[in-house]
C-alpha cells in the first residue's frame, strides 16, 4: 500500500523546522516514521503535511554531559540507544526489546516518547530514570520533567509547533541498579504491562527506589506506592513482591485492554511485572 | 518526477515522488526483488539496506532515503551464474521454499555477517526476526547464515548433508511393554474385540529400499538460484502497458441486504474505467473451492451478490488508472444496506430464532437453510450404543478450536489481459490453475478454451489460494475495459477477506476395556464455515476421517453439523479437518490414559493402526457425497513405532519420570513438562487426485517436464524432477522444469491433499518410463541391437548389456535430426485408489510461568514415516516449516472479533506468528519405510506437520501443571485463568 497524499518538506536545521511547522498549521514532524507512515499507510492518519527532521544532524547522538548524566539527542534510533552501554541498563535493555531490528534501526527516541503511546517501552522508562525533555518551539526552548511530559494517551506536553531536541537521563548514584521487564504483545513486542526500576542499595537496604509502570495505563506512571512500600526496607524477595503489590494503588480506573490482554488480565500481572524489574535492579545494584 | 537514488553503488534517477514509499519507487524501478507484504513493516518482505541497516522500504519514504546508500539484493551479484556466498548457503542449506521472503533474509544476514564475521546462532536469529517467513520455520535460513558467515571467514566448509534418516526396522513392540499386542485387522474379530494379533513380521515393513541416484539425494532446489537472486518470478514481477489497478468494496456490515448501489460519481472521477457490481455482473451460481467436478454442493456464491454475509464480503470492485484513484472510486460508490442481524458462534448459529444468512432461493442442496445447517454427515461402523454399553468405562470431553489464518507472505494477487487472440490470460497465485480455469469460464461467460490461466512462483498458499479467490473479479473488469487489471488484496483483505481454517465445537465420547483396549468411539463435531460453504463439507469430513481412523476400535460413529455463521469464510488449510480432529482426539487419548492410570504413550500403542490393520470408517467417510472410496483401505505401511521410539529419544522423555524435573531450578514460578501426540495423515484424494506430466527430450539430451502440479514453495518441481532424472539416468540439472500453465502443462488438480509427490510423482514416473523406453529404442536402433527392453540409463547414456552404450545427446539427435526422426516424448497421468497415510510421534516440551500464564515451548520432536524421503531436505523443511505454524495454531494465532464481526487483528501487528528468535528447539527426524503403492516408496509429508503440535502442547502444559486446557490458543491469559481456576477449584 502507500500513504494518503501528503505534501513534504524536508527541514534542515531546528529553527527551519520550527518555521515550517508554523506555516504549516496542523503539519506533522516526521523522524523516524515507525510510528506515523505505518499508521498513514493503514489510513489511521492522514497529515496534510508532514515536517522531516531526519536530516537534522545535531539531534542525533547520546553525548555525557559535564555534571553527569546524558543527553539523548531526539533522532537518536533505538539500536543507539541499545548499545550505548554507558546508559543505565534500563534503558539500553527496553531499547534492545523494541520490535526489530528494522524497527530499532529506524525508530527514533524522540517519536517514541513524542506519540506516547501507552504501549511503548521508552516513556515507563524515562519516567523511572527522572528524565528531562528539552523542547524547542516558536516562542524558543524549554525543558520538562518526565512526570510533566508524558499527559495523556497520546499526548504528551508538546505544543502545536514545538519539537522535542532531546532527552537528559540524570546520573546514577553508586551501588545503584536498574531493570526492565514487560509482558510484551506477543506479536508486535509493544508492551501490555511494563515495569522500569531503578534501586539504590546500601548493603541490603533499599536506600532508594525508582519505579514506573506503563503499558497497561494511559501514560507512563510511577508507581509511588511501591516505592512508599520499599524504601528503606530489608530487599529480600519476599518484601520486593510484598511492595510489588502496592501497585494496584497507583494504577487508577482507566485500565487498557485488547485481545491479547484484558484489563482484567494486566490489572493482575502489574505487581509480577514490577517485583521482576525490581528483582533485575537489585541484583544489577549490588 | 525524477529523483536521483543511489541504489546498489550507483546513482540512479528514477521516476517516483518524495511521498511514495520506497517499496513503491524501487518495485517500479524493476528492483523486484523488494516484495509486498505488509504497510506496517511486519513482514520484513521489503526489507532492504539503507547505509547498510536493514531497514523496511514500505515504511521508509523515497524522500527520507534520498542522499543514502540502498542495497537489494539485485546489488549482490550483477553476472549471471554467479553467486554471493550467502546466497550460496541459502541455496545449499534448503533454506529456500517459496522463496518471498529469502531476498530480505539475505540482506539481514549481509547486515549482521557485515558487521559481525562470527555471530552466534542467538545472534543469527536476532537479525533475522524481523522477517517473517511462513515455510522454513527459520531452522534452514539460520543454518544457512551460520554458513554463509564460514564462507566470508574463509573457512573450509564441508558440502552440506541432509538431516538423517532412520529407517524403519519392523519392531512389534518398544520395550516397555512386553505383553502388548498388536491388534490386527477388524475383519478377523472372531471372539474378544480388537485384540487380535497378526504375525509380526509384516513383509510390508521390511523395508529394503533399492539403491537410487538422485532419488532420496539432498537436491538443492531447481527454483533456488533464481529466488536467492531475488529474479523476477512472481505474480506481481511484470508490468504490462497500459495495466489498470483493481481495488474492491468490501461490506462493513457482518450481514445486510444491499438495496441499491449507485456507481455514478465513481464513474465520473476521472481515470475510473469500471465499477463492478450486483447490478451489471450476471448472477451466475458457484462454489469458490478448488475442488475436482463437480464442484460440492451448495453452489451459494456469485461474483457480486445484492446481499452481504460477512464484514469483508465482497460489494464492488474499480479498476483505475492508479490504486489512488481506484482508492478514490471506493469512496465515491453509495451503497444503501439495509443491515440484518448476525450471528458468529456456530452454536448459536442453529438454535431457533438464529438469523438465516441463505435466504436467498436459487442456491441447491443445503441440508436446512432455515437452521443454517449446510450439511449434516453421518457414518457409523457397528454401533457405538451398544459399545458403551459393553465397555468398562465411558469418557466425554468437549474441545473447541479456533479460527486462524494461513496468511501465506505473498497476499492473493492476480494479473488479466487479453492476449493477441483475444483469449483472457489470467496470471494468478494460486494453488489450483486448472481448477480456477473451469470454474471462473461460467462466471465470466467465457468458454474454457478462451482462457489460460498460469502459475509463476507463488509465495506460498497453504490452502488459501485452494479457491477461485479473485480471479473472476480481474477477469470481468478485463472484459469490461479491455485493458490488463492487476488486483492484488492487501494484508489486511488478505486476512478479512480470503480464507481462513474452519472453528469446530468437538466432541469425543468414548468406550474403553479395563485392559485399555478402545471399544467404542463416537465423535460429534459442530463445524463452522462462515458465510460460504467452499470446503465446508469435504473439510468437515476429513476432521471425521482423522479423528476416527488412527486406532483400532470395533464401533465408531461420526455425526457432525457444517454451520453457515456471518463470519469471514473457512477454508483449505494445511492439515485440512486434520489438525482440529487430532488436538481433540490426542487430548482425550491423554485424558484417558491418564484416568485409567497408564502411561499416554503405552495407551496408544495398545490401540493405535498399524500395517496390515483396516480403515473401515473411510469408505463412508470419502470426499464429501461423492464416496469416492468403494473399498476398505488396509494400511500397507507404518512406521509408528520407529517413530516413538526415535522421537522419544531426541525429546528425553525418560526425563519425565525423574523426580523434581518438572520444576525449574532458581525459578519457583515455572515449571516443565512433556507431551505427546500420535499423528497419522492422508495421501491425496483417493480416486479423485488426478496429475499428469508431459517429458520431451531436446537435442543435448536434456529434457522439459511440464507439470499441472503446483509448485507454491514446497519443492514440488524439485521433488518431481528427481523423479525423472532418476528414471532417464540423468543429473537433476538435466531436467528443466516447469509448472503450472493450462495451456502447455498437462492436467493436475492442483497442489492440494498432500497429493504432489505421490500423484503428480507418480504421473512422472510414468511418464519418465514410456520417454525411457522410447530412448532404448532408439539406442538399440543406433547399436543395431534386436532387444532394447535390457539396456540401462545410467549417467547420461544408454548402455547395452554388452557394455556398448551410446550417450543421450546423441541419442536425440539421431532421433531429432537423422533417421526416422521422432519427437521422443511422453505424456502420462495418474490417480490411485489408495491414500496411504504416513505417520508420525509428534512431542514438546514446555514451560509454564505460572505468575503470567507465558507458555513457552522449549523443543518440538517430530519423528515421520512420509515413507521414501524423495528429497529428505525439503521433506524435513516441510516438516519443520509444517511445526512452526501449527505452533502458531496452538499457541498464538487467533482471529479476534468485535462484537459485530469486524475483524480486530487484520495486521501481523496484533495476529502474531512465530519470528526466528521465539523459536524452540526443533528436529524433524524421518523414520523411512516403503510404501509399495507410492513413487520410490514415497507417501506424503506436507500435511502431517501440521497435526500433532497443539495436542502435544496441551498434553505438556497438563503435564507441567496438572491443567488439562481443552480450547486453543494456549494464550497468556487463557492459561493464567485456567490454572487460577484451578487454583480456586482446589481451595474449595
Ligand atoms: C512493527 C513495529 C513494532 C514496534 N514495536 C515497538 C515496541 O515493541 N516498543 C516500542 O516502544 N515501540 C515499538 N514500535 C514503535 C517504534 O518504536 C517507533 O519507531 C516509535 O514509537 C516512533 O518513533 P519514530 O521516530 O519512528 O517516530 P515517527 O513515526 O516519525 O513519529 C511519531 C510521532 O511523533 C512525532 N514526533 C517524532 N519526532 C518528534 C520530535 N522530535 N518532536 C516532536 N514530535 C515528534 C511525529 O510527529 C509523530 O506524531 C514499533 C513500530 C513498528 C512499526
Ligand atoms: S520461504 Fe519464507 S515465506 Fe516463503
Amino acid at each position: 500500500m502507500y500513504p494518503p497524499k501528503f505534501d513534504y518538506y524536508r527541514a534542515s536545521s531546528v529553527a527551519e523546522a520550527v518555521s515550517l511547522l508554523g506555516a504549516h498549521p496542523g503539519a506533522k514532524v516526521l523522524a523516524g516514521g515507525h510510528s506515523l507512515i505505518p499508521a498513514m499507510n493503514l489510513r489511521l492518519a492522514d497529515p496534510g503535511v508532514l515536517i522531516d527532521i531526519g536530516r537534522i544532524d545535531e539531534l542525533r547522538g547520546i553525548s555525557a554531559l559535564p555534571g553527569g548524566g546524558f543527553r539523548i539527542g531526539a533522532l537518536t534510533t533505538h539500536a543507539m540507544v541499545a548499545g550505548a552501554s554507558e546508559l543505565p541498563a534500563v534503558l539500553t535493555e527496553a531499547a534492545s526489546m523494541i520490535g526489530d531490528p528494522q524497527v530499532r534501526n529506524r525508530g527514533t527516541v524522540g517519536g517514541n516518547v513524542s506519540h506516547a503511546d501507552p504501549a511503548s517501552d521508552l516513556p515507563t522508562v524515562f519516567m523511572a530514570l527522572g528524565a528531562t525533555f528539552h523542547i524547542t518551539g516558536p516562542g524558543g526552548s524549554r525543558s520538562v520533567a518526565a512526570t510533566d511530559f508524558f499527559v495523556d494517551l497520546f499526548t504528551t506536553a508538546l505544543q502545536d509547533g514545538e519539537i522535542l531536541t532531546a532527552i537528559e537521563v540524570p546520573a546514577l548514584p553508586a551501588h545503584t541498579g536498574s531493570g526492565y521487564a514487560k509482558l510484551f504483545n506477543p506479536a508486535s513486542r509493544y508492551a501490555m504491562v511494563s515495569a522500569a526500576a531503578v534501586v539504590t542499595v546500601s548493603g541490603n537496604r533499599c536506600e532508594a527506589v525508582s519505579v514506573a509502570v506503563g503499558g497497561l495505563t494511559p501514560k507512563a506512571t510511577k508507581a509511588v506506592s511501591v516505592e512508599a512500600a520499599l524504601v528503606g526496607k530489608q530487599l529480600d524477595e519476599e518484601t520486593v513482591a510484598a511492595a510489588a503489590t502496592a501497585v494496584s494503588g497507583d494504577l487508577g480506573d482507566d485500565i487498557l485492554g485488547d485481545i491479547h490482554a484484558s484489563a482484567e488480565y494486566r490489572r493482575r500481572m502489574a505487581p509480577v511485572f514490577v517485583k521482576r524489574a525490581l528483582l533485575k535492579a537489585i541484583e544489577r545494584a549490588k | 518526477m525524477e529523483i536521483t537514488l543511489n541504489i546498489n553503488g550507483r546513482s540512479q534517477t528514477i521516476s517516483a515522488h518524495p511521498t511514495d514509499t520506497l517499496l513503491t519507487a524501487l518495485r517500479h524501478a524493476g528492483y523486484y526483488s523488494v516484495r509486498y507484504g505488509s504497510d506496517d513493516g511486519t513482514t520484513g518482505a521489503g526489507a532492504i539496506l539503507l547505509d547498510g541497516r536493514l531497514v523496511n522500504s514500505e515504511t521508509i519514504l523515497v524522500g527520507q532515503a534520498i542522499g543514502h546508500h540502498i542495497e537489494t539484493v539485485e546489488g549482490l551479484t550483477t553476472q549471471v551464474g554467479e553467486l554471493h556466498p550467502i546466497q550460496k548457503a541459502f541455496i545449499e542449506t534448503g533454506a529456500i521454499q517459496s522463496g518471498y521472503s529469502t531476498p530480505a533474509m539475505i540482506l539481514a544476514a549481509k547486515a549482521l555477517l557485515d558487521q559481525n564475521p562470527n555471530p552466534t546462532e542467538a545472534e543469527v536469529r536476532d537479525a533475522l526476526s524481523g522477517i517473517l517467513c511462513r515455510e522454513t520455520g527459520y531452522v534452514k535460513p539460520v543454518q544457512a547464515v551460520l554458513r554463509a558467515a564460514a564462507y566470508l571467514r574463509g573457512e573450509d566448509v564441508p558440502p552440506y548433508e541432509g538431516p538423517e534418516i532412520v529407517d524403519a526396522t519392523y519392531i512389534g513392540d518398544l520395550p516397555s511393554s512386553p505383553d502388548d499386542k498388536i491388534s490386527g485387522p477388524e475383519t478377523h474379530v472372531t471372539d474378544t474385540p480388537a485384540t487380535h494379533t497378526k504375525p509380526k513380521t509384516d513383509v510390508l515393513l521390511t523395508s529394503s529400499i533399492p539403491e537410487t541416484r538422485v532419488v532420496g539425494k539432498p537436491e538443492t532446489k531447481v527454483d533456488a538460484v533464481k529466488l536467492a537472486k531475488g529474479n523476477p518470478a512472481f505474480v506481481d514481477d511484470i508490468e504490462l502497458r497500459g495495466m489498470l489497478h483493481a481495488k474492491l468494496l468490501t461490506s462493513p456490515h457482518a450481514h445486510a441486504r444491499i438495496l441499491d448501489i449507485d456507481d455514478s460519481e465513481a464513474l465520473a472521477l476521472p481515470g475510473v474505467h469500471a465499477v463492478i457490481h450486483y447490478k451489471n455482473i450476471s448472477r451466475v451460481k458457484y462454489a469458490s473451492g478448488g475442488q475436482s467436478y463437480p464442484n460440492p454442493l451448495p453452489h451459494d456464491q456469485v461474483s457480486f451478490d445484492n446481499k452481504v454475509r460477512y464484514v469483508g464480503d465482497r460489494v464492488a470492485a474499480v479498476a483505475a488508472e492508479t490504486p489512488e484513484i481506484a482508492e478514490e472510486a471506493l469512496k465515491r460508490i453509495k451503497v444503501t444496506y439495509e443491515v440484518l442481524p448476525a450471528v458468529f458462534d456456530e452454536n448459536e448459529a442453529i438454535k431457533p430464532g438464529a438469523p438465516v444468512i441463505h435466504d436467498e432461493d436459487d442456491t441447491e442442496g443445503i441440508h436446512d437453510a432455515q437452521r443454517n445447517i449446510v450439511h449434516h454427515i453421518h457414518a457409523e461402523v457397528g454401533s457405538v450404543e451398544q459399545g458403551f454399553q459393553e465397555a468398562d468405562y465411558v469418557f466425554e470431553h468437549t474441545y473447541y478450536v479456533h479460527q486462524v489464518q494461513q496468511a501465506p507472505i505473498e497476499p492473493h494477487i492476480a494479473i488479466s489481459w487479453w492476449d493477441s487472440d483475444e483469449r483472457l490470460v489470467i496470471r494468478t497465485s494460486t494453488q489450483v490453475p486448472f481448477h480456477v480455469r473451469r470454474m471462473v469460464a461460467p462466471l465470466l461467460g467465457l468458454p474454457v478454451k478462451r482462457i489460460r490461466v498460469i502459475k509463476p512462483r507463488i509465495g506460498g498458499g497453504f490452502g488459501v489460494k485452494q479457491e477461485m479467490l479473485i480471479e473472476d473479479i480481474v477477469g470481468h473488469l478485463t472484459i469490461k475495459t479491455g485493458r490488463p487489471v492487476r488486483l492484488e488484496l492487501t494484508r489486511s483483505e488478505e486476512f478479512r477477506s480470503s480464507r481462513t481454517r474452519h472453528p469446530q465445537t468437538i466432541t469425543f465420547k468414548t468406550g474403553v476395556m479395563k485392559d485399555g483396549t478402545l471399544h467404542s468411539m463416537e465423535m460429534r463435531v459442530v463445524g463452522n464455515t462462515g458465510a460460504y460453504g467452499t470446503h465446508g463439507l469435504t473439510v468437515q469430513t476429513v476432521t471425521g476421517l482423522r479423528g476416527l481412523s488412527s486406532y483400532n476400535c470395533k464401533h465408531r460413529k461420526f455425526d457432525c453439523l457444517v454451520v453457515y455463521t456471518n463470519l469471514p469464510v473457512p477454508g483449505a488449510y494445511r492439515g485440512y479437518g486434520g489438525p482440529q480432529a487430532l488436538f481433540a482426539l490426542e487430548c482425550h487419548m491423554d485424558e484417558i490414559a491418564h484416568a485409567l492410570g497408564m502411561d499416554p504413550i503405552v495407551f496408544r500403542r495398545k490401540n493405535w493402526v498399524q500395517a496390515g490393520d483396516p480403515m473401515p470408517i473411510a469408505p463412508l467417510l470419502g470426499e464429501g457425497e461423492k464416496e469416492t472410496v468403494q473399498f476398505v483401505p488396509v494400511i500397507q505401511s507404518c512406521g509408528l513405532n520407529e517413530c516413538f521410539e526415535q522421537g522419544m529419544k531426541a525429546i528425553g522423555w525418560e526425563r519425565k519420570y525423574e523426580p523434581g524435573w518438572h520444576e525449574v531450578p532458581g525459578k519457583p514460578h515455572v515449571r516443565r513438562g512433556l507431551g505427546a501426540a500420535m499423528c497419522m495423515h492422508g495421501t491425496a484424494i483417493p480416486g479423485l487426485d488426478m496429475g499428469g506430466a508431459s517429458i520431451k527430450m531436446n537435442d543435448d539430451g536434456s529434457f522439459n517436464v511440464l507439470v499441472g502440479a503446483t509448485d507454491l514453495g514446497t519443492g514440488a518441481d524439485t521433488v518431481l524432477g528427481q523423479i525423472a532424472a532418476e528414471v532417464l539416468g540423468v543429473p537433476l540439472a538435466d531436467i528443466v522444469m516447469y509448472s503450472s500453465d493450462t495451456d502447455m502443462t498437462p492436467f493436475d488438480t492442483g497442489a492440494y491433499a498432500s497429493s504432489t509427490t505421490y500423484i503428480s510423482g507418480t504421473a512422472v514416473k510414468k511418464a519418465a518410463e514410456q520417454v525411457a523406453d522410447q530412448i532404448r529404442e532408439r539406442a538399440a536402433l543406433m547399436l543395431g541391437l534386436e532387444r532394447w527392453h535390457d539396456i540401462r540409463l545410467e549417467n547420461r547414456h544408454a548402455i547395452a548389456p554388452d557394455g556398448r552404450s551410446v550417450s543421450l545427446e546423441a541419442i536425440a539427435l539421431h532421433s531429432l535430426h537423422q533417421d526416422q526422426q521422432r519427437q521422443i516424448m511422453a505424456t502420462a497421468s495418474f490417480v490411485s485408489m489408495d491414500s496411504p497415510p504416513p505417520f508420525a510421534g509428534q512431542f514438546a516440551e514446555v514451560e509454564v510461568d505460572t505468575e503470567t500464564g507465558q507458555v513457552t515451548v522449549t523443543k518440538l520432536v517430530m519423528a515421520v514415516d512420509a515413507g521414501v524421503p524423495i528429497n529428505p531436505i525439503t521433506a524435513s523443511g516441510q516438516v519443520e516449516g509444517g511445526m512452526t505454524q501449527a505452533l502458531g495454531y496452538a499457541h498464538c494465532e487467533e482471529m479476534a472479533y468485535d462484537e459485530s464481526g469486524n475483524l480486530i487483528n487484520d495486521q501481523f501487528g496484533p495476529y502474531h506468528i512465530y519470528r526466528a528468535d521465539e523459536m524452540p528447539w526443533m528436529k524433524a527426524i524421518l523414520v523411512q519405510t516403503n510404501e509399495p503403492t507410492g513413487p520410490f516408496g514415497a507417501k506424503a509429508i506436507a500435511e502431517i506437520p501440521k497435526d500433532g503440535v497443539a495436542p502435544a502442547v496441551a498434553n505438556a502444559i497438563f503435564d507441567a501443571t496438572g491443567v488439562r486446557i481443552r480450547r486453543i490458543p494456549f494464550t497468556p491469559q487463557r492459561v493464567y485463568r485456567a490454572l487460577q481456576a484451578a487454583k480456586e477449584g482446589e481451595a474449595h
